[in-house]
Protein backbone atom coordinates (compact mmCIF):
# COMPACT_ATOMS: atom_id res chain seq x y z
CA UNK A 1 0.00 0.00 0.00
CA UNK A 2 1.45 3.35 -0.98
CA UNK A 3 2.19 6.07 1.52
CA UNK A 4 -0.28 8.40 -0.16
CA UNK A 5 -3.18 6.01 0.17
CA UNK A 6 -2.25 5.31 3.77
CA UNK A 7 -2.47 9.00 4.41
CA UNK A 8 -5.90 9.31 2.78
CA UNK A 9 -7.08 6.56 5.05
CA UNK A 10 -5.74 8.33 8.08
CA UNK A 11 -7.51 11.53 7.07
CA UNK A 12 -10.75 9.68 6.58
CA UNK A 13 -10.22 8.35 10.08
CA UNK A 14 -11.01 5.17 11.90
CA UNK A 15 -14.18 6.54 13.46
CA UNK A 16 -15.63 7.75 10.20
CA UNK A 17 -14.87 4.38 8.62
CA UNK A 18 -16.47 2.58 11.54
CA UNK A 19 -19.53 4.79 11.28
CA UNK A 20 -19.77 4.26 7.53
CA UNK A 21 -19.56 0.48 8.00
CA UNK A 22 -22.33 0.65 10.59
CA UNK A 23 -24.49 2.78 8.34
CA UNK A 24 -23.98 0.37 5.45
CA UNK A 25 -24.77 -2.66 7.63
CA UNK A 26 -27.84 -0.96 9.12
CA UNK A 27 -29.18 0.00 5.70
CA UNK A 28 -28.59 -3.33 3.99
CA UNK A 29 -30.11 -5.28 6.89
CA UNK A 30 -33.18 -3.06 6.86
CA UNK A 31 -33.60 -3.50 3.12
CA UNK A 32 -33.35 -7.27 3.48
CA UNK A 33 -36.03 -7.28 6.20
CA UNK A 34 -38.39 -5.08 4.24
CA UNK A 35 -37.96 -7.17 1.12
CA UNK A 36 -39.37 -10.15 3.07
CA UNK A 37 -42.14 -8.32 4.83
CA UNK A 38 -44.41 -11.29 5.58
CA UNK A 39 -41.66 -13.34 7.24
CA UNK A 40 -40.42 -10.25 9.07
CA UNK A 41 -43.93 -9.42 10.33
CA UNK A 42 -44.26 -12.92 11.76
CA UNK A 43 -41.05 -12.49 13.73
CA UNK A 44 -42.27 -9.10 14.96
CA UNK A 45 -45.54 -10.70 16.02
CA UNK A 46 -43.78 -13.47 17.98
CA UNK A 47 -41.61 -10.95 19.81
CA UNK A 48 -44.58 -8.62 20.36
CA UNK A 49 -46.71 -11.33 21.96
CA UNK A 50 -43.84 -12.46 24.19
CA UNK A 51 -43.38 -8.91 25.42
CA UNK A 52 -47.04 -7.85 25.51
CA UNK A 53 -48.37 -10.64 27.75
CA UNK A 54 -46.26 -9.86 30.82
CA UNK A 55 -46.70 -6.14 30.12
CA UNK A 56 -50.48 -6.48 30.27
CA UNK A 57 -50.14 -8.17 33.64
CA UNK A 58 -47.84 -5.46 35.00
CA UNK A 59 -50.11 -2.75 33.60
CA UNK A 60 -53.10 -4.36 35.31
CA UNK A 61 -51.21 -4.34 38.61
CA UNK A 62 -50.33 -0.69 38.05
CA UNK A 63 -54.05 -0.04 37.76
CA UNK A 64 -54.92 -1.97 40.91
CA UNK A 65 -52.26 -0.38 43.08
CA UNK A 66 -54.13 2.94 43.70
CA UNK A 67 -57.04 0.92 45.08
CA UNK A 68 -54.88 0.15 48.09
CA UNK A 69 -53.72 3.70 48.80
CA UNK A 70 -52.86 3.49 52.48
CA UNK A 71 -50.83 0.38 52.52
CA UNK A 72 -48.11 2.22 54.36
CA UNK A 73 -50.49 2.93 57.23
CA UNK A 74 -50.73 0.01 59.61
CA UNK A 75 -54.13 -1.60 59.83
CA UNK A 76 -56.44 -0.04 62.40
CA UNK A 77 -58.39 -2.33 64.67
CA UNK A 78 -61.98 -1.42 65.58
CA UNK A 79 -62.93 -2.77 68.99
CA UNK A 80 -66.69 -2.93 69.58
CA UNK A 81 -67.23 -2.97 73.34
CA UNK A 82 -69.89 -4.82 75.22
CA UNK A 83 -73.21 -2.90 75.05
CA UNK A 84 -73.56 -2.96 78.84
CA UNK A 85 -70.32 -1.00 79.39
CA UNK A 86 -70.74 2.66 80.40
CA UNK A 87 -68.49 5.49 79.18
CA UNK A 88 -66.26 5.57 82.28
CA UNK A 89 -65.58 1.85 82.03
CA UNK A 90 -64.79 2.31 78.36
CA UNK A 91 -62.31 5.08 79.25
CA UNK A 92 -60.55 2.87 81.75
CA UNK A 93 -60.31 0.13 79.16
CA UNK A 94 -58.87 2.67 76.71
CA UNK A 95 -56.12 3.54 79.23
CA UNK A 96 -55.46 -0.15 79.85
CA UNK A 97 -54.98 -0.96 76.16
CA UNK A 98 -52.91 2.16 75.49
CA UNK A 99 -50.32 0.73 77.86
CA UNK A 100 -49.80 -2.36 75.68
CA UNK A 101 -46.43 -2.44 73.94
CA UNK A 102 -47.91 -3.44 70.61
CA UNK A 103 -50.28 -0.44 70.62
CA UNK A 104 -49.47 3.04 69.38
CA UNK A 105 -52.67 4.85 70.22
CA UNK A 106 -56.26 4.20 71.23
CA UNK A 107 -59.14 6.53 70.39
CA UNK A 108 -62.51 6.22 72.10
CA UNK A 109 -65.64 6.86 70.08
CA UNK A 110 -68.62 7.16 72.39
CA UNK A 111 -71.90 5.58 71.35
CA UNK A 112 -73.67 8.97 71.14
CA UNK A 113 -70.91 10.44 69.03
CA UNK A 114 -70.99 7.39 66.76
CA UNK A 115 -74.76 7.59 66.36
CA UNK A 116 -74.60 11.29 65.51
CA UNK A 117 -71.89 10.85 62.85
CA UNK A 118 -73.71 7.82 61.45
CA UNK A 119 -76.87 9.94 61.19
CA UNK A 120 -74.92 12.71 59.48
CA UNK A 121 -73.21 10.43 57.00
CA UNK A 122 -76.35 8.55 56.03
CA UNK A 123 -78.87 11.40 56.29
CA UNK A 124 -80.97 9.24 58.59
CA UNK A 125 -80.71 11.54 61.65
CA UNK A 126 -84.48 12.04 61.79
CA UNK A 127 -85.15 8.34 61.77
CA UNK A 128 -82.47 7.66 64.38
CA UNK A 129 -83.93 10.13 66.89
CA UNK A 130 -87.12 8.09 66.81
CA UNK A 131 -85.24 5.07 68.22
CA UNK A 132 -86.00 4.56 71.93
CA UNK A 133 -82.38 3.63 72.63
CA UNK A 134 -78.97 3.92 70.93
CA UNK A 135 -78.20 0.50 69.44
CA UNK A 136 -74.49 1.28 68.99
CA UNK A 137 -71.83 0.27 71.56
CA UNK A 138 -68.84 2.38 72.60
CA UNK A 139 -65.96 1.72 70.21
CA UNK A 140 -62.20 1.85 70.60
CA UNK A 141 -60.05 2.51 67.53
CA UNK A 142 -56.73 0.81 68.22
CA UNK A 143 -53.73 1.81 66.10
CA UNK A 144 -51.00 -0.83 66.30
CA UNK A 145 -47.41 0.24 66.68
CA UNK A 146 -46.03 0.27 63.14
CA UNK A 147 -44.89 -1.86 61.51
CA UNK A 148 -47.27 -4.51 62.64
CA UNK A 149 -48.56 -6.94 60.09
CA UNK A 150 -49.48 -10.56 59.56
CA UNK A 151 -49.04 -12.71 62.64
CA UNK A 152 -48.42 -9.82 65.05
CA UNK A 153 -51.62 -8.13 63.95
CA UNK A 154 -53.58 -11.38 64.31
CA UNK A 155 -52.10 -11.78 67.81
CA UNK A 156 -53.21 -8.26 68.78
CA UNK A 157 -56.76 -8.93 67.51
CA UNK A 158 -56.82 -12.20 69.44
CA UNK A 159 -55.66 -10.44 72.65
CA UNK A 160 -58.34 -7.77 72.23
CA UNK A 161 -61.03 -10.35 71.62
CA UNK A 162 -59.92 -12.16 74.77
CA UNK A 163 -60.79 -9.13 76.97
CA UNK A 164 -64.06 -9.81 78.82
CA UNK A 165 -65.69 -6.45 78.02
CA UNK A 166 -64.92 -6.64 74.30
CA UNK A 167 -67.70 -7.79 72.04
CA UNK A 168 -65.69 -8.00 68.84
CA UNK A 169 -62.35 -6.71 67.51
CA UNK A 170 -61.82 -6.49 63.76
CA UNK A 171 -59.10 -5.08 61.55
CA UNK A 172 -61.00 -2.77 59.25
CA UNK A 173 -58.40 -2.64 56.57
CA UNK A 174 -57.11 -6.16 56.63
CA UNK A 175 -58.39 -6.60 53.08
CA UNK A 176 -55.98 -3.85 52.04
CA UNK A 177 -53.07 -5.75 53.49
CA UNK A 178 -54.31 -8.82 51.63
CA UNK A 179 -54.67 -6.88 48.40
CA UNK A 180 -51.18 -5.53 48.87
CA UNK A 181 -49.79 -9.02 49.26
CA UNK A 182 -51.73 -10.12 46.17
CA UNK A 183 -50.23 -7.21 44.24
CA UNK A 184 -46.72 -8.06 45.39
CA UNK A 185 -47.26 -11.71 44.48
CA UNK A 186 -48.83 -10.71 41.17
CA UNK A 187 -45.90 -8.45 40.37
CA UNK A 188 -43.42 -11.21 41.03
CA UNK A 189 -45.51 -13.58 38.98
CA UNK A 190 -45.54 -11.01 36.15
CA UNK A 191 -41.78 -10.56 36.35
CA UNK A 192 -41.19 -14.32 36.33
CA UNK A 193 -43.56 -14.71 33.41
CA UNK A 194 -41.84 -11.78 31.70
CA UNK A 195 -38.44 -13.36 32.25
CA UNK A 196 -39.60 -16.66 30.81
CA UNK A 197 -41.23 -15.00 27.81
CA UNK A 198 -38.18 -12.82 27.23
CA UNK A 199 -36.04 -15.94 27.25
CA UNK A 200 -38.45 -17.50 24.77
CA UNK A 201 -38.20 -14.40 22.60
CA UNK A 202 -34.40 -14.55 22.73
CA UNK A 203 -34.41 -18.20 21.68
CA UNK A 204 -36.89 -17.59 18.87
CA UNK A 205 -34.89 -14.58 17.68
CA UNK A 206 -31.56 -16.37 17.98
CA UNK A 207 -32.92 -19.22 15.90
CA UNK A 208 -34.31 -16.87 13.25
CA UNK A 209 -31.07 -14.95 13.03
CA UNK A 210 -29.09 -18.20 12.95
CA UNK A 211 -31.10 -19.29 9.91
CA UNK A 212 -30.53 -15.88 8.32
CA UNK A 213 -26.79 -16.27 8.89
CA UNK A 214 -26.78 -19.84 7.58
CA UNK A 215 -28.61 -18.67 4.45
CA UNK A 216 -25.67 -16.36 3.71
CA UNK A 217 -22.99 -18.97 4.30
CA UNK A 218 -21.27 -18.38 0.95
CA UNK A 219 -21.01 -14.66 1.53
CA UNK A 220 -19.60 -15.16 5.01
CA UNK A 221 -16.96 -17.59 3.71
CA UNK A 222 -15.89 -15.20 0.95
CA UNK A 223 -15.75 -12.17 3.22
CA UNK A 224 -13.81 -14.16 5.79
CA UNK A 225 -11.37 -15.38 3.12
CA UNK A 226 -10.60 -11.91 1.85
CA UNK A 227 -9.96 -10.59 5.33
CA UNK A 228 -13.30 -9.54 6.80
CA UNK A 229 -13.14 -9.54 10.59
CA UNK A 230 -15.81 -11.38 12.61
CA UNK A 231 -17.07 -7.98 13.77
CA UNK A 232 -17.53 -6.90 10.16
CA UNK A 233 -19.31 -10.13 9.27
CA UNK A 234 -21.47 -10.05 12.37
CA UNK A 235 -22.55 -6.42 12.07
CA UNK A 236 -25.42 -6.76 9.56
CA UNK A 237 -26.87 -9.64 11.57
CA UNK A 238 -26.73 -7.63 14.78
CA UNK A 239 -28.80 -5.00 13.03
CA UNK A 240 -31.20 -7.68 11.80
CA UNK A 241 -31.70 -8.82 15.40
CA UNK A 242 -32.02 -5.23 16.57
CA UNK A 243 -34.75 -4.54 14.03
CA UNK A 244 -36.58 -7.76 14.86
CA UNK A 245 -36.52 -6.92 18.57
CA UNK A 246 -37.27 -3.21 18.37
CA UNK A 247 -40.06 -3.80 15.84
CA UNK A 248 -41.55 -6.46 18.12
CA UNK A 249 -41.32 -4.07 21.07
CA UNK A 250 -43.04 -1.32 19.10
CA UNK A 251 -45.79 -3.73 18.05
CA UNK A 252 -46.17 -4.84 21.69
CA UNK A 253 -46.63 -1.18 22.66
CA UNK A 254 -49.30 -0.77 19.99
CA UNK A 255 -51.03 -3.93 21.24
CA UNK A 256 -50.99 -2.59 24.78
CA UNK A 257 -52.53 0.68 23.66
CA UNK A 258 -55.15 -1.09 21.59
CA UNK A 259 -56.11 -3.32 24.51
CA UNK A 260 -56.31 -0.34 26.84
CA UNK A 261 -58.59 1.57 24.48
CA UNK A 262 -60.73 -1.50 24.01
CA UNK A 263 -61.32 -2.19 27.71
CA UNK A 264 -61.29 1.48 28.83
CA UNK A 265 -65.04 1.93 28.20
CA UNK A 266 -66.36 -0.86 30.43
CA UNK A 267 -63.65 -0.40 33.08
CA UNK A 268 -64.27 3.33 33.45
CA UNK A 269 -68.02 2.63 33.58
CA UNK A 270 -67.29 0.15 36.38
CA UNK A 271 -65.31 2.82 38.27
CA UNK A 272 -68.33 5.12 37.93
CA UNK A 273 -70.69 2.45 39.23
CA UNK A 274 -68.48 2.22 42.33
CA UNK A 275 -68.60 6.02 42.64
CA UNK A 276 -64.84 5.96 42.26
CA UNK A 277 -63.12 8.88 40.58
CA UNK A 278 -60.61 6.29 39.31
CA UNK A 279 -59.71 6.05 35.66
CA UNK A 280 -57.96 3.33 33.71
CA UNK A 281 -54.25 4.05 33.33
CA UNK A 282 -53.03 3.58 29.79
CA UNK A 283 -49.51 2.35 28.97
CA UNK A 284 -48.54 6.00 28.41
CA UNK A 285 -45.27 6.56 26.60
CA UNK A 286 -43.21 4.79 29.24
CA UNK A 287 -44.40 1.27 28.47
CA UNK A 288 -43.87 1.45 24.67
CA UNK A 289 -40.50 3.09 25.18
CA UNK A 290 -39.33 0.42 27.61
CA UNK A 291 -40.74 -2.30 25.32
CA UNK A 292 -38.89 -0.97 22.28
CA UNK A 293 -35.66 -0.64 24.26
CA UNK A 294 -36.06 -4.06 25.80
CA UNK A 295 -36.91 -5.62 22.42
CA UNK A 296 -33.91 -3.99 20.77
CA UNK A 297 -31.63 -5.19 23.54
CA UNK A 298 -32.99 -8.74 23.40
CA UNK A 299 -32.68 -8.77 19.60
CA UNK A 300 -29.08 -7.58 19.72
CA UNK A 301 -28.24 -10.15 22.38
CA UNK A 302 -29.98 -12.95 20.45
CA UNK A 303 -28.04 -12.10 17.27
CA UNK A 304 -24.82 -12.03 19.21
CA UNK A 305 -25.53 -15.51 20.58
CA UNK A 306 -26.56 -16.80 17.15
CA UNK A 307 -23.51 -15.42 15.36
CA UNK A 308 -21.12 -16.61 18.04
CA UNK A 309 -22.60 -20.09 17.77
CA UNK A 310 -22.42 -20.03 13.97
CA UNK A 311 -18.88 -18.69 13.84
CA UNK A 312 -17.59 -21.27 16.28
CA UNK A 313 -19.18 -24.02 14.21
CA UNK A 314 -17.87 -22.58 10.94
CA UNK A 315 -14.48 -21.78 12.47
CA UNK A 316 -14.65 -18.22 11.15
CA UNK A 317 -11.60 -16.42 12.49
CA UNK B 1 8.79 -12.90 0.39
CA UNK B 2 7.03 -16.14 1.24
CA UNK B 3 9.01 -18.99 2.79
CA UNK B 4 7.91 -22.52 3.63
CA UNK B 5 10.44 -24.27 5.83
CA UNK B 6 10.08 -28.02 6.45
CA UNK B 7 6.30 -27.65 6.40
CA UNK B 8 4.20 -30.77 6.91
CA UNK B 9 0.47 -31.14 7.19
CA UNK B 10 -1.00 -34.47 8.23
CA UNK B 11 -4.66 -35.43 8.08
CA UNK B 12 -5.01 -38.59 10.14
CA UNK B 13 -2.39 -40.95 8.68
CA UNK B 14 -2.33 -39.08 5.35
CA UNK B 15 0.39 -36.57 4.58
CA UNK B 16 -0.92 -33.67 2.49
CA UNK B 17 2.45 -31.89 2.63
CA UNK B 18 5.75 -33.46 3.65
CA UNK B 19 8.75 -31.43 4.71
CA UNK B 20 8.12 -28.80 2.08
CA UNK B 21 10.79 -26.16 1.53
CA UNK B 22 9.79 -23.35 -0.80
CA UNK B 23 10.70 -19.71 -1.27
CA UNK B 24 8.81 -17.17 -3.32
CA UNK B 25 10.78 -13.96 -3.72
CA UNK B 26 9.13 -10.55 -3.50
CA UNK B 27 8.01 -9.41 -6.94
CA UNK B 28 8.25 -12.93 -8.31
CA UNK B 29 5.54 -14.67 -10.30
CA UNK B 30 5.29 -18.45 -10.06
CA UNK B 31 2.92 -21.24 -10.99
CA UNK B 32 2.06 -23.98 -8.56
CA UNK B 33 1.11 -27.20 -10.27
CA UNK B 34 0.64 -30.89 -9.67
CA UNK B 35 -2.08 -33.53 -9.83
CA UNK B 36 -5.16 -33.14 -7.69
CA UNK B 37 -4.26 -34.27 -4.21
CA UNK B 38 -0.64 -33.29 -4.66
CA UNK B 39 -1.02 -30.61 -1.98
CA UNK B 40 -1.71 -27.39 -3.92
CA UNK B 41 -4.89 -26.55 -2.03
CA UNK B 42 -3.32 -27.46 1.31
CA UNK B 43 -0.40 -25.15 0.57
CA UNK B 44 -2.70 -22.23 -0.27
CA UNK B 45 -4.90 -22.91 2.77
CA UNK B 46 -1.83 -22.87 5.03
CA UNK B 47 -0.63 -19.65 3.46
CA UNK B 48 -4.00 -17.93 4.06
CA UNK B 49 -4.14 -19.34 7.62
CA UNK B 50 -7.29 -21.29 6.84
CA UNK B 51 -5.31 -24.16 8.30
CA UNK B 52 -2.14 -24.53 10.34
CA UNK B 53 0.84 -26.77 9.60
CA UNK B 54 1.42 -29.93 11.66
CA UNK B 55 5.09 -29.00 11.76
CA UNK B 56 7.47 -26.56 10.14
CA UNK B 57 7.20 -22.83 9.66
CA UNK B 58 5.73 -20.42 7.12
CA UNK B 59 7.23 -16.94 7.03
CA UNK B 60 5.87 -13.92 5.18
CA UNK B 61 8.43 -11.15 4.75
CA UNK B 62 10.50 -12.88 7.39
CA UNK B 63 7.69 -12.95 9.93
CA UNK B 64 6.50 -16.31 11.18
CA UNK B 65 2.78 -16.91 10.70
CA UNK B 66 2.58 -19.33 13.60
CA UNK B 67 2.54 -16.42 16.04
CA UNK B 68 -0.49 -14.78 14.40
CA UNK B 69 -3.45 -15.15 16.77
CA UNK B 70 -6.90 -15.63 15.30
CA UNK B 71 -7.83 -12.02 16.11
CA UNK B 72 -5.07 -10.84 13.81
CA UNK B 73 -5.89 -13.25 10.99
CA UNK B 74 -8.30 -10.93 9.09
CA UNK B 75 -5.66 -8.19 8.98
CA UNK B 76 -3.09 -10.73 7.77
CA UNK B 77 -5.41 -11.96 5.02
CA UNK B 78 -5.86 -8.44 3.71
CA UNK B 79 -2.23 -8.52 2.59
CA UNK B 80 -3.30 -11.11 0.03
CA UNK B 81 -5.54 -10.73 -2.96
CA UNK B 82 -7.24 -14.05 -3.59
CA UNK B 83 -8.76 -15.26 -6.86
CA UNK B 84 -10.91 -18.42 -6.78
CA UNK B 85 -11.71 -20.91 -9.50
CA UNK B 86 -15.44 -20.24 -9.11
CA UNK B 87 -14.71 -16.50 -8.58
CA UNK B 88 -17.06 -16.42 -5.52
CA UNK B 89 -18.82 -13.19 -6.39
CA UNK B 90 -21.85 -12.10 -4.40
CA UNK B 91 -24.88 -11.93 -6.64
CA UNK B 92 -26.94 -9.82 -4.25
CA UNK B 93 -24.96 -6.71 -5.17
CA UNK B 94 -23.51 -4.93 -8.17
CA UNK B 95 -20.09 -5.44 -9.76
CA UNK B 96 -18.98 -2.21 -8.12
CA UNK B 97 -20.05 -3.34 -4.66
CA UNK B 98 -18.35 -6.71 -5.11
CA UNK B 99 -15.07 -5.10 -6.02
CA UNK B 100 -15.45 -2.51 -3.25
CA UNK B 101 -15.80 -5.15 -0.51
CA UNK B 102 -12.10 -5.31 0.53
CA UNK B 103 -11.96 -1.49 0.65
CA UNK B 104 -15.13 -1.21 2.73
CA UNK B 105 -13.68 -3.78 5.15
CA UNK B 106 -10.43 -1.88 5.36
CA UNK B 107 -12.31 1.34 6.07
CA UNK B 108 -11.64 3.44 2.98
CA UNK B 109 -13.73 6.57 2.45
CA UNK B 110 -16.56 6.31 -0.12
CA UNK B 111 -14.73 8.72 -2.41
CA UNK B 112 -11.49 6.75 -2.25
CA UNK B 113 -13.37 3.50 -2.65
CA UNK B 114 -15.21 4.63 -5.78
CA UNK B 115 -11.98 5.88 -7.35
CA UNK B 116 -10.07 2.67 -6.68
CA UNK B 117 -12.91 0.41 -7.76
CA UNK B 118 -13.14 2.23 -11.06
CA UNK B 119 -9.38 1.98 -11.53
CA UNK B 120 -9.43 -1.77 -10.81
CA UNK B 121 -12.39 -2.38 -13.13
CA UNK B 122 -10.68 -0.34 -15.82
CA UNK B 123 -7.58 -2.56 -15.55
CA UNK B 124 -9.63 -5.71 -16.12
CA UNK B 125 -11.62 -4.00 -18.89
CA UNK B 126 -15.00 -4.00 -17.19
CA UNK B 127 -15.51 -0.35 -16.28
CA UNK B 128 -18.66 -0.21 -18.40
CA UNK B 129 -20.21 -3.00 -16.33
CA UNK B 130 -19.74 -1.24 -12.99
CA UNK B 131 -23.47 -1.06 -12.21
CA UNK B 132 -24.35 -4.52 -13.58
CA UNK B 133 -25.18 -7.52 -11.46
CA UNK B 134 -22.32 -10.03 -11.79
CA UNK B 135 -24.86 -12.79 -12.54
CA UNK B 136 -25.49 -11.34 -16.01
CA UNK B 137 -21.78 -11.45 -16.94
CA UNK B 138 -20.03 -14.25 -18.82
CA UNK B 139 -17.71 -16.69 -17.01
CA UNK B 140 -14.61 -14.84 -18.21
CA UNK B 141 -16.03 -11.49 -17.17
CA UNK B 142 -17.00 -12.83 -13.75
CA UNK B 143 -13.46 -14.08 -13.26
CA UNK B 144 -12.12 -10.65 -14.19
CA UNK B 145 -14.44 -9.07 -11.61
CA UNK B 146 -12.97 -11.54 -9.12
CA UNK B 147 -9.47 -10.39 -10.08
CA UNK B 148 -10.48 -6.74 -9.75
CA UNK B 149 -11.73 -7.52 -6.24
CA UNK B 150 -8.44 -9.29 -5.44
CA UNK B 151 -6.24 -6.39 -6.52
CA UNK B 152 -8.38 -3.37 -5.60
CA UNK B 153 -6.83 -2.93 -2.17
CA UNK B 154 -3.33 -3.22 -3.73
CA UNK B 155 -2.22 -6.30 -1.80
CA UNK B 156 1.42 -7.37 -1.56
CA UNK B 157 0.55 -10.86 -2.77
CA UNK B 158 -1.86 -12.13 -5.37
CA UNK B 159 -2.87 -15.75 -4.87
CA UNK B 160 -5.00 -17.54 -7.44
CA UNK B 161 -6.47 -21.02 -7.10
CA UNK B 162 -7.21 -22.55 -10.53
CA UNK B 163 -8.34 -19.19 -11.89
CA UNK B 164 -8.74 -20.52 -15.43
CA UNK B 165 -10.29 -23.85 -14.50
CA UNK B 166 -13.65 -22.98 -16.02
CA UNK B 167 -12.46 -20.91 -18.97
CA UNK B 168 -11.56 -21.68 -22.60
CA UNK B 169 -7.91 -21.30 -23.75
CA UNK B 170 -8.36 -17.80 -25.18
CA UNK B 171 -9.95 -16.42 -21.99
CA UNK B 172 -7.38 -18.30 -19.90
CA UNK B 173 -4.58 -16.55 -21.73
CA UNK B 174 -6.26 -13.19 -21.12
CA UNK B 175 -6.48 -13.91 -17.41
CA UNK B 176 -2.83 -14.96 -17.18
CA UNK B 177 -1.82 -11.83 -19.07
CA UNK B 178 -3.67 -9.81 -16.44
CA UNK B 179 -1.73 -11.55 -13.68
CA UNK B 180 1.52 -10.80 -15.48
CA UNK B 181 0.51 -7.15 -15.73
CA UNK B 182 0.00 -6.98 -11.97
CA UNK B 183 3.29 -8.78 -11.42
CA UNK B 184 5.05 -6.19 -13.55
CA UNK B 185 3.96 -3.43 -11.17
CA UNK B 186 5.54 -5.28 -8.27
CA UNK B 187 2.89 -7.65 -6.91
CA UNK B 188 4.13 -11.10 -5.91
CA UNK B 189 1.94 -13.60 -7.76
CA UNK B 190 1.34 -17.30 -7.06
CA UNK B 191 -1.06 -19.11 -9.37
CA UNK B 192 -2.11 -22.68 -8.66
CA UNK B 193 -3.14 -24.34 -11.90
CA UNK B 194 -2.86 -27.56 -13.84
CA UNK B 195 -3.17 -25.86 -17.22
CA UNK B 196 0.36 -27.01 -18.22
CA UNK B 197 0.09 -26.11 -21.94
CA UNK B 198 -0.75 -22.54 -21.01
CA UNK B 199 1.89 -21.98 -18.34
CA UNK B 200 4.64 -23.67 -20.31
CA UNK B 201 4.30 -20.84 -22.84
CA UNK B 202 4.80 -18.23 -20.11
CA UNK B 203 8.26 -17.55 -18.77
CA UNK B 204 7.82 -18.00 -15.04
CA UNK B 205 8.93 -20.43 -12.43
CA UNK B 206 6.84 -23.60 -12.22
CA UNK B 207 6.63 -25.27 -8.83
CA UNK B 208 5.43 -28.85 -9.13
CA UNK B 209 4.07 -30.72 -6.16
CA UNK B 210 3.97 -34.48 -6.07
CA UNK B 211 2.46 -36.33 -3.13
CA UNK B 212 3.08 -33.38 -0.85
CA UNK B 213 6.69 -32.90 -1.92
CA UNK B 214 8.48 -30.60 -4.31
CA UNK B 215 8.95 -32.56 -7.55
CA UNK B 216 11.06 -29.96 -9.31
CA UNK B 217 11.38 -26.23 -9.34
CA UNK B 218 12.84 -24.90 -12.52
CA UNK B 219 12.73 -21.88 -14.78
CA UNK B 220 11.87 -22.50 -18.40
Amino acid sequence: MSAASEQTREEWGRFAAWRAQHRAAATSSWQKLVSRLVATSMVWLVVAISLALPSVLLLTLDNLRPLAPDIARPAQVSVLLDGQLDFAQAESLQRQITAWTSVEDVALVGRDEALASFGEQTGLSGLLTSLDRNPLPHTLLVSPRAPLAGDALSQLIEDLNALPSVDRALADNQWMARLNQILVAGERWGLALGGAMALGAILALANTVYLAIAARREEILVVSLIGGSPAFIRRPFLYTGLYFGAGGGLLAGVMLWALTLWVAGPINALFLLYDSPGQLYGPGWRYPLVLIGLGAGLGWLASWIASARYFSRMKVH
Amino acid sequence: MIEFERVSRRFGDQDALRNLNLTLESGEMAFLTGHSGAGKSTLLRLLLLLDRPSSGEIRVNGESTSSIRSRKVPRYRRRFGVVFQDHRLLFDRSVHDNVALPLVMAGFSPKDTARRVRAALDKVGLLSHERANPAVLSGGEQQRVGIARAVVARPEFLIADEPTGNLDPKLSTEIMTLFEAFNQVGVTVLVATHDLPLISRLRHRIITLQEGRLAGAHTQ
